[in-house]
């Protein structure tokens, strides 16, 4: 097995973070575009590219409530989005320990 | 998605080329890590913090109650002392669920709510509702202001909390609320100014249990990842 086996939409740091803070929330659950940019310390801009790369291949979905300044945006990891992570984490597992 | 746009937004948005797997791995790891932390609702240090707290209100409680006979109960100073405390954990336990729920929404976040709300309730109404039930039909001072209040609230609030646990499938949530319900039955028949003690040892026993147990699941679950 080599890197190029591993998920690219999640192989980059970025969205390997977003996607690990995402799958330490409870099931179900939901975090603010604020929160989760605080917490990984990126860009708006950064952001957003990276959640819409991560919406594209269905592993994530947003909801924005509101209108304005009022508007909440709300991010959440889909079950899809859970399964690629755990195989990508298998892939790296495997991968480490054949290295 | 947010309406606003960075100049920068290409730059860093890329990509993996030339992650590493072992770097990605150390980023999984950290990231997992520091994210269970900041949403983790009962932080180790906390728990035990507040255990060792309640162990030294009701240690006083007992040591102004210890050979009285017959039992008057606390001195007022005491008792401003364990409210003072249970005031603190309540607070320190508010901060930390509002920083960990910060920004989470969903079925989770009103569960923990309804939750407690339950607790808060059998909290409030469980011993004052009894007390006043036996002061009503004469019970000594030594039920109405010693054994009631020190076995009741861990009786009613353990059972509470068992109930919650036990519907979450959380093991170490319930041991501890076991533990603390074991401690109430105890300090039931142990005398009025031992049930303080058995109670302050009993809730020490269950959060420093209840810390522990957590942080190892913890441990556990992120090995596993």
């Amino acid at each position: 097995m080599t890197a190029d086996s591993l998920d690219p939409v999640i192989h980059a740091p970025a969205r390997l973070r977003i996607v690990a803070t995402l799958a330490a929330l409870p099931d179900g659950a939901s975090l603010s575009f604020t929160r989760l940019q605080d917490m990984l310390d990126l860009t708006p801009g950064n952001l957003i590219t990276h959640l819409r790369k991560l919406e594209d291949a269905g592993y994530l979905e947003s909801e924005t409530t509101g209108n304005g300044r009022a508007s909440r945006t709300s991010i959440a990891l889909t079950g899809h989005g859970r399964a690629a992570l755990d195989t990508y984490t298998d892939a790296l597992r495997d991968l480490l320990g054949g290295l | 998605m947010q309406g606003t746009q960075d100049v920068d937004q290409t730059t860093g948005a890329g990509d993996g080329d030339g992650l590493d797997p072992r770097e990605a791995a150390r980023l999984l790891a950290h990231t997992e890590r520091e994210a269970q932390r900041q949403f983790n609702l009962s932080p180790v240090w906390i728990t035990v913090l507040m255990g060792a707290v309640l162990f030294v209100a009701y240690g006083a409680l007992w040591l102004s109650t210890r050979g009285q006979h017959p039992y008057s109960g606390p001195r007022l100073g005491v008792v401003g002392l364990v409210y003072a405390a249970v005031a603190v954990a309540i607070a320190a336990s508010v901060k930390v669920y509002r920083r960990a729920t910060a920004g989470v929404s969903g079925p989770s976040v009103r569960r923990q709510q309804v939750e407690g709300v339950a607790i808060l309730v059998s909290f409030v109404l469980g011993s004052p509702v009894l007390q006043g039930a036996m002061k009503h039909y004469h019970a000594s001072d030594a039920i109405v202001y010693g054994v009631i209040p020190a076995a009741a609230p861990l009786i009613i609030v353990g059972t509470t909390v068992l109930g919650i646990a036990a519907s979450k499938g959380d093991r170490a949530q319930f041991g501890a609320a076991l533990v603390v319900v074991i401690a109430g039955v105890v300090a039931a028949f142990v005398g009025p100014s031992g049930a303080w003690l058995a109670a302050g040892i009993g809730l020490f026993i269950a959060m420093a249990g209840y810390a522990a147990a957590d942080g190892r699941q913890r441990r556990r679950a992120s090995l596993r990842a």
